[in-house]
């Protein structure tokens, strides 16, 4: 360590000195790839909410969490209002499974928007390079996004649902408690149904990701996919030929909706899948299948760039 | 003490035609390594199987003892890296970043921001590392990716072309900051086809040219030789011929430049000899391996003939 006196007050000339710290070697605790897996997590949700980037960044996800909360506030107020005239009315206001319908759109602005630069940027602006040579495999990095995936995305789906489970429980005229233990199906079926939206979505944004460059035509595709991809699906199913029944399977967006009514035991609406005869548990295979091939394309892709 | 990184037989070749690196046999000890080599050389993919990102076609790879094609990971724990490409985030501060590579590193949050400011104080961004990597200037991201490098506090950084890019003052403040590393303890493998910086900043030194291992050792011995250049008024190739005929290795290196190596004093006897029996003038002749670039460019050509 080199130091050299300050040129200050007689008095105290021997007593101020600067030194340069240099380098020094780093000695403390190292953890594991399950504190490197939460770190990329980390990460990737403060990259989804803009937090520490530029202010631009945070406008939309944050209008959007506002959106989502703001909206499970109404329908809880129109519970209560409804409630204190007639509890009939109170019955034909929008449920669990009116609500998933509801916070897709949400969730698949928010997902559109900010999913791609969960995997995208990374890629293009050369980062890859650091982040493998640090010690961990393609599959810690790829789990660690997909946990904040889930989490950002999760949370736009699954706390709008628990307010509204806290609120009509607190509406209960059977009271609060008798309330959430009458309901407690609720409590599994809000998360079933939320991971079938999230893995489809998912799925097919882990694909886009992988397979283009640019975030905003990575958006604009899976978007494009999403909202007029069921309705091609359709026209194309409802041509006569040999097998064309199977083209509703491309209906992405309508299989989670075919599993939300399959769980809940209601039905919202006759879907394209369910048109052409299949059954939900085909809707839930491929769900998974979708996700399936959205990781296969992700790990593919980034084991190759590492 | 051990080398720190030992090849043995190390060959990779991405295909049939393209080989990047042939038969490697070497041991680097511990200090401040050159890597020097032309562009394609070879260079970047040796850095990388270092690493463990490129397994080898063929041979063995030891890092500070560990094998890096069984055990990347092992490796990767003790080693910092500095791509030569541009690879920094446009939409995070410096101190973010590097704290985040050092959190992907295993260190704890805390100490990662802690490691983060220390190493951006260190390479001179004390002032600049709130700000956005998307503002900085090529000199100060080359520093964000040298503070990567060594903030988890490696045993071993390598150095893709650390100076690529820079002008001719932020050049000599990266290879002054290169050699405090060494005087700091970390070994160090720098990558850089600019001989100059590599005879400046370096111990050691390891030479590539298309593949192959043409030398390596201490800078001291490999620039001090016995190779003799010849610059002559005639042609060069004719007398290097005479002198090959006549028993003395000798290479044509330009049209009107020759260099021969010394084997015994009367060398010298036996190149006047063939110049004045040539009509060859000779107006100077003298010891070329001062520099690694003369150096570099005569074993080049030996290889090549």
């Amino acid at each position: 360590m080199s130091g050299r006196e300050t040129t200050g007050s007689p008095a105290r000339q021997s007593d101020a000195v600067i030194y340069d710290r240099g380098y020094r070697s780093y000695e403390g605790e190292r953890r594991g790839r399950g504190a490197i897996r939460r770190a990329i997590a980390r990460d990737g949700i403060r990259r989804i909410l803009g937090l520490r980037r530029k202010a631009r960044r945070k406008i939309l996800p944050w209008s959007l969490l506002v959106i989502g909360v703001v909206m499970a506030a109404v329908i809880i107020g129109l519970h209560f209002v409804a409630g204190s005239i007639a509890a009939g009315i109170a019955e034909g206001l929008p449920s669990y499974p009116h609500l998933f319908d509801l916070y897709s759109r949400v969730a698949l602005l928010l997902i559109a928007v900010t999913g791609p630069e969960l995997l995208i940027p990374d890629r293009t602006q050369g980062v890859l390079s650091v982040y493998f040579s640090r010690p961990m495999r393609v599959s810690d990095y790829l789990a660690g996004k997909l946990f904040a995936y889930l989490t950002v995305a999760g949370a736009i789906y699954v706390v709008p649902q628990i307010l509204l489970h806290l609120g009509l429980a607190g509406l209960s005229d059977d009271g609060f408690l008798s309330y959430l233990g009458s309901n407690l199906d609720v409590l599994w079926k809000i998360p079933v149904v939320a991971l079938g939206f999230l893995a489809v979505h998912g799925g097919l944004l882990a694909i886009l990701s992988s397979l283009i460059d640019r975030t905003g035509f990575a958006a604009a595709a899976y978007l494009a996919i999403l909202t007029a991809g069921n309705g091609i699906a359709g026209v194309i199913a409802d041509a006569d030929f040999p097998g064309s029944s199977f083209v509703a399977l491309l209906a992405l967006d309508d299989h989670a909706r075919v599993v939300r009514d399959w769980v809940f035991d209601v039905s919202l609406g006759l879907y394209r899948p369910q048109e052409e005869g299949f059954e939900p548990w085909v809707s839930a295979v491929a769900i998974a299948l979708v996700a399936l091939i959205g990781s296969w394309f992700a790990y593919r892709r980034y084991r190759k760039q590492a | 003490m051990a080398p720190i990184v030992i090849t043995e037989s190390l060959t990779h070749a991405y295909n049939s035609e393209v080989v990047a690196l042939r038969d490697f046999n070497l041991a680097i000890e511990a200090g401040v390594t050159g890597l020097v080599g032309a562009n394609g050389a070879g260079k970047t993919t040796f850095l990388r199987i270092l690493l463990g990102l490129v397994h080898p076609t063929s041979g063995k790879v030891t890092v500070l003892g560990d094998d890096a094609i069984a055990d990347p990971l092992a490796v990767r724990a003790r080693v910092g890296y500095m791509p030569e490409n541009n690879c920094l985030p446009k939409d995070q501060t410096a101190a973010d970043f590097v704290a985040y590579t050092a959190e992907m590193a295993g260190l704890p949050t805390a100490d990662a921001r802690r490691r983060a400011s220390e190493t951006l104080f260190l390479v001179g961004l004390e002032e600049e590392r709130f700000r956005f990597l998307g503002d900085f200037s090529t000199g100060m991201a080359q520093r964000v990716k040298l503070a990567q490098a060594i903030v988890h506090g490696p045993e071993l950084v390598l150095l893709d072309e650390p100076a690529s890019g820079l002008d001719p003052a932020g050049r000599q403040q990266m290879l002054e900051i290169i050699q405090r590393l060494g005087s700091f303890g970390i070994n160090v493998i720098f990558s850089s086809h600019l001989l100059g910086d590599i005879e400046q900043t370096c111990d050691a030194v390891v030479m590539i040219d298309g593949g192959h291992l043409i030398r390596s050792g201490p800078v001291s011995t490999v620039a001090t030789t016995s190779v003799v250049l010849v610059d002559v008024l005639g042609d060069a190739a004719t007398l290097a011929n005479s002198l090959t005929a006549a028993g003395v290795e000798a290479l044509t290196l330009t049209e009107h430049r020759l260099s021969f190596t010394v084997a015994a004093d009367e060398d010298y006897d036996r190149v006047r000899d063939a110049a004045a029996e040539l009509g060859i003038g000779i107006f100077r002749m003298a010891p070329i391996s001062h520099t690694l670039e003369d150096e570099f460019l005569v074993i080049a050509r030996k290889n090549e003939s």
